[in-house]
C-alpha cells in the first residue's frame, strides 16, 4: 500500500442517481401515450414534424456550442424535450420551415442567449410558440389545417368553435371525446388521458412539482365555473376548457418547466392559479381563442417575484437574541 | 449506497444505522512501531521549531510545534519523532503531521545532549509530575502521569486530544458561560454506530466522565443524547436522556437544539455561544479513563465499512496510520478509491492511506472506485428538489447561484449560507450533480477567513 493514488472530492460521497439526462428521458416517456395517440390521429405527417421539430431543436443547440466553443451538452437531451414539447404544440400540417424557425427561437432566443440550461426565465418552447403565433397566425387555425383530414368527429377546435357560437357548441364535444383524443387540435394536446398519465407519472416520479399542476387545475375548473355560473350561455364550462386547447399540456409539462417556475411552495401554488385565472380570462375575454402560451409566458415574468415568499432559514434574524 | 426509489415524491427518507444488539467485541489493532500524530497548527519555517526530527519523546508527553502554540497533541509512545511535515486538509487549512518511530534510543549516539536538550524545550511547558528527563536515564518504561486537578484549565492543558476529541478548548474559552453539555451518544452521520456503541458499552464510565465533565465545567445541566431506538443498559441517574429521532439529520447539534432544548442557533453561532456545549460520547469515556489514570489514553473506537459495505469495529491507538488499520481487516485498497474520514454525508476525502487514526474520526469508508458518484459543471435547473429536502429552510437554489460566481456576502447576507447545518442532502438529490456541500463549505470558509483578515487589519 506504498504510493496509492486515492481519488479526492467533496462531501457528500453519495448521490441518489438522478441525473439531467434522466429527468429528461422521463419527460420524454412521459409525453409518449399523447404522442403515440397523436401520430395515430393524424398519421405520416405528424411523425414528420415531431422528428424535424426534435432534430433541429438539437441541431440548434449543437450548432450554438460550436459556434460559442463550448462543450455541447446535447447529451443531457435538454433541448430534445423543448423540440419534442414544440412539436407536440403544432398541427401536424406545420411546414418544415416554420418547424426550424420555430426551434431556432425557442432553443436560441428562449435559452441559450440567456445562459444555456437552467437559466432561461421564460418556458423556452413557449417563447418559439409565442413568437410563431403571432408572426404567423394561420398556421395555427386548427380549423383550417385539418380540411384535408377525414375525421369522425367534428372537424372543429373546441376552443375556436367556443369562441365563435357561444357555450352552445360545447355540446359538440363531450368530454368522453375530449379525454379520448377525439378532437381536433395539435399532435400531442388531444389525447387528454393520455397526458393525465403522463402527468401523473412524472409527479410520481418527482420529476415535476405537483403544487404548480394542482393549483393550475383547480384554478381552470373553479375559474371556468365563476364565468360559467355567471352566463352559461356565453361561457363554456370547466371541463371543456380543462380538456380542450393546450390547457392540460400546459398542466403536466409546459408550466412546471424547471428553470421558469417558483420552488417554494406558496410561490408555486400562486403561480399556478395566476396561470390559468389569465388562460381563462384570455379565453373567455380576450382575443385569442387558447390563451395558454401567452398565460405561462406572463406567470413566468412574475417568478422571480412572487418566488421571494420563502420560509424563513433556520436561525435567521436570531443573530442579536 | 441508497438508490433514488422509483418513486420519489417525498425524497430519500435516511435513517440512522443503528448499532448491533450484541456489542461485537472491535478488532483491535496493535500499536504499530510508526505513528502519525496530527497538530492543528501549520508549519512555520520562521519561528523556532521546539520539535525536531531526532527529538525524544515520552509516552504521554505534550508535543508543541513552537514556543508560543497553543494546540498541542500528545505522543501514544516513547521514542523518537522521525520527521515533521506540513498536511494540507481538503479545504486548504494546513496543519502538521509529526512522524513518530518507537525506536529506542541507541545509547551510542554522540548527540545525547544535544537531544535531550531539545526534548526538555519540548516539554517545558509540562507540568509533569516526574521528571521525564531523569525516568529516560534510568530507562524504565517511560510514561507522563499529569497533574489533573478538577479544572478546565488543567483538563485543556493536558487532555485535549484524548479519543472522542473532548471540546476543552471550547469550554475553557467559555468558562463560566457553558451552561449545558450535551454527552452525544447519536452518531452525527449515516452508516456509523461508533458513538452508540461506545455509550452502551462504556455507560459506567460515561456516567462518571458526565459527572467529571459537569464538575469541571460547573454546568447546570447534562443530558445524553440518545437514538430514539436505543435501550440504555440501565437508568442514567444524574443524566437527563433525551431520544432523537433516528431520521437523519435529525442528531446534528443545531436540530437537537431547535427540537429538544427549545432554542434556535442563530446564523454563524456555535452551540457554546447559547451556552450548549455538545461532547461525543467517547470523549466522556476517555475523560473518566484519563482522570482515573492521571495520564492520557490512546485507544480510539472506530466504525470502518469496507468496499463491500461491510462494517467492521475496530480498536487503534490515536496516531495508528489508517494503512495498518486495512491491513489488518484484509481491506485492499486500489488506485482511484476513495478513502472516506467520517461518513457519506459529511466526511472528507483524504489523499494518503497514511492518514493517521485522529481523536475526532469516528468511521472510516473505503469507497470502491466504480461506486464514485460524479459531479457536473452543469448550472442549477431550478427543480427545488434541495429546497423540498433541506431541514434549515435555505433557499439553496439562489444560494447555489451567489456561491457559484463567488458573491459569498452577498450568500451569506440575503440566501442564509450560515443556516446550513451542513447535512450534505441538497448535494444528494441534486439532479443537476452540482457540488452544492462544496460550495457552501467554501464560502462559509472564505468569509471566515475575509473576517480573520479585516480584524487583523483592523488591529494594526
Amino acid at each position: 500500500m506504498k504510493n496509492i493514488k486515492l481519488t479526492v472530492s467533496h462531501a457528500p460521497f453519495w448521490h441518489d442517481g438522478d441525473s439531467l439526462f434522466r429527468m429528461n428521458l422521463n419527460i420524454m416517456i412521459a409525453a409518449l401515450p399523447a404522442v403515440i395517440c397523436g401520430l395515430i390521429q393524424f398519421g405520416g405527417p405528424a411523425l414528420g414534424v415531431l422528428a424535424l421539430s426534435i432534430s433541429s431543436a438539437m441541431a440548434w443547440e449543437y450548432i450554438m456550442a460550436i459556434l460559442a466553443k463550448k462543450k455541447s451538452d446535447i447529451g443531457k437531451l435538454d433541448t430534445a424535450v423543448i423540440g419534442l414539447l414544440f412539436g407536440m404544440m403544432l398541427p401536424a400540417t406545420a411546414p418544415w420551415w416554420l418547424i426550424i424557425i420555430g426551434t431556432f427561437v425557442a432553443v436560441i432566443i428562449g435559452q441559450t442567449i440567456f445562459g444555456g440550461t437552467g437559466a432561461n426565465p421564460f418556458n423556452p418552447t413557449l417563447i418559439g410558440m409565442g413568437i410563431l403565433m403571432i408572426s404567423w397566425k394561420t398556421f395555427f387555425d386548427f380549423n383550417a389545417a385539418y380540411v384535408n383530414y377525414s375525421f369522425d368527429y367534428s372537424h372543429l377546435a373546441p376552443l375556436s368553435a367556443i369562441k365563435q357560437f357561444g357555450a352552445s357548441a360545447a355540446a359538440d364535444f363531450p368530454i368522453t371525446n375530449l379525454i379520448m383524443g377525439q378532437q381536433v387540435g395539435a399532435i400531442g394536446s388531444t389525447f387528454g388521458l393520455g397526458l393525465i398519465i403522463g402527468g401523473i407519472y412524472l409527479i410520481l416520479r418527482g420529476y415535476i412539482r405537483w403544487e404548480i399542476t394542482l393549483s393550475f387545475i383547480a384554478g381552470i375548473i373553479l375559474t371556468a365555473l365563476c364565468f360559467n355560473l355567471a352566463n352559461p350561455e356565453q361561457y363554456a364550462g370547466p371541463m371543456t376548457h380543462l380538456f380542450s386547447g393546450y390547457t392540460l399540456l400546459g398542466a403536466f409539462f409546459l408550466l412546471p418547466e424547471n428553470s421558469s417556475s417558483p420552488v417554494n411552495r406558496i410561490p408555486m401554488l400562486i403561480y399556478g392559479l395566476l396561470a390559468a385565472i389569465m388562460i381563462i380570462l384570455m379565453r373567455n375575454i380576450g382575443v385569442y381563442t387558447d390563451g395558454t402560451v401567452l398565460a405561462i409566458l406572463l406567470v413566468n415574468l412574475i417568478n422571480p417575484i412572487i418566488d421571494t415568499i420563502k420560509p424563513k432559514a433556520l436561525g435567521k434574524g436570531a443573530s442579536h437574541a | 449506497m441508497i438508490k433514488r426509489s422509483f418513486f420519489s415524491l417525498s425524497g430519500p427518507g435516511f435513517n440512522y444505522d443503528t448499532v448491533e444488539p450484541d456489542l461485537k467485541e472491535p478488532t483491535s489493532i496493535p500499536i504499530p512501531p510508526k505513528l502519525i500524530l496530527l497538530v492543528n497548527e501549520p508549519v512555520n519555517p520562521g519561528k523556532k521549531a521546539l520539535i525536531k526530527a531526532k527529538s525524544k519523546v515520552t509516552k504521554g508527553q505534550k508535543l508543541c510545534l513552537y514556543s508560543e502554540s497553543t494546540e498541542y497533541t500528545v505522543s501514544p509512545i516513547s521514542g523518537k519523532i522521525k520527521a515533521v511535515e506540513s498536511y494540507s486538509d481538503n479545504i486548504g487549512n494546513l496543519s502538521t503531521y509529526i512522524v513518530i518511530s518507537d525506536e529506542k534510543d541507541d545509547k551510542s549516539s554522540s548527540k545525547k545532549s544535544k537531544k535531550s536538550s531539545e526534548k526538555s524545550g519540548a516539554s517545558d511547558k509540562l507540568k509533569a509530575s516526574d521528571k521525564p528527563d531523569d525516568s529516560k536515564e534510568s530507562g524504565d518504561p517511560e510514561e507522563i502521569s499529569y497533574d489533573l486537578d478538577e479544572s478546565l484549565t488543567s483538563a485543556d492543558e493536558f487532555l485535549r486530544m484524548l479519543p472522542g476529541a473532548p471540546p476543552l478548548k471550547q469550554l475553557a474559552a467559555g468558562e463560566g458561560k457553558i451552561d449545558t453539555i450535551v454527552i452525544s451518544g447519536v452518531d452525527t452521520d449515516l452508516l456509523s454506530t461508533t458513538r452508540q456503541y461506545v455509550t452502551l458499552k462504556f455507560f459506567d464510565e460515561l456516567k462518571k466522565g458526565a459527572l467529571l465533565l459537569q464538575k469541571i465545567s460547573r454546568a447546570s445541566k447534562v443530558f445524553l443524547a440518545i437514538p430514539a431506538t436505543l435501550n440504555l443498559p440501565e437508568t442514567a441517574d444524574t443524566l437527563q436522556v433525551i431520544k432523537i429521532s433516528e431520521k437523519y439529520p435529525s442528531a446534528l447539534p443545531a436540530l437537537i437544539l431547535k427540537d429538544h432544548l427549545n432554542m434556535i442557533l442563530p446564523q454563524g453561532k456555535s452551540p457554546e455561544d447559547l451556552g450548549v456545549c455538545f461532547v461525543s460520547a467517547e470523549a466522556a469515556v476517555s475523560l473518566a479513563r484519563a482522570y482515573k489514570a492521571k495520564t492520557a489514553v490512546f485507544e480510539k473506537i472506530l466504525t470502518v465499512i469496507g468496499k463491500g459495505g461491510k462494517a467492521y469495529r475496530v480498536k487503534a491507538s490515536i496516531g495508528t496510520p489508517l494503512t495498518r488499520v486495512f491491513k489488518a481487516l484484509r481491506i485492499q485498497l486500489n488506485d482511484q478509491d476513495r478513502l472516506i474520514i467520517g461518513g457519506p454525508m459529511r466526511g472528507f476525502a483524504t489523499y494518503t492511506v497514511h492518514h493517521p487514526v485522529e481523536a475526532s474520526m469516528d468511521t472510516v469508508i473505503v469507497q470502491k472506485q466504480t461506486k464514485i458518484t460524479e459531479v457536473s459543471d452543469s448550472a442549477c435547473i431550478n427543480c427545488g428538489k434541495c429546497i423540498q429536502i433541506c431541514p434549515a429552510q435555505v433557499p439553496v437554489n439562489m444560494l447555489v447561484r451567489n456561491l457559484e460566481i463567488a458573491k459569498y456576502e452577498e450568500a451569506a447576507d440575503f440566501y442564509d449560507l450560515f443556516s446550513c447545518i451542513e447535512c450534505g442532502l441538497c448535494t444528494y438529490v441534486c439532479t443537476a450533480q452540482i457540488p452544492i456541500f462544496q460550495h457552501i463549505l467554501l464560502g462559509k470558509h472564505k468569509l471566515l477567513n475575509f473576517k480573520a483578515d479585516a480584524e487583523i487589519g483592523d488591529c494594526k
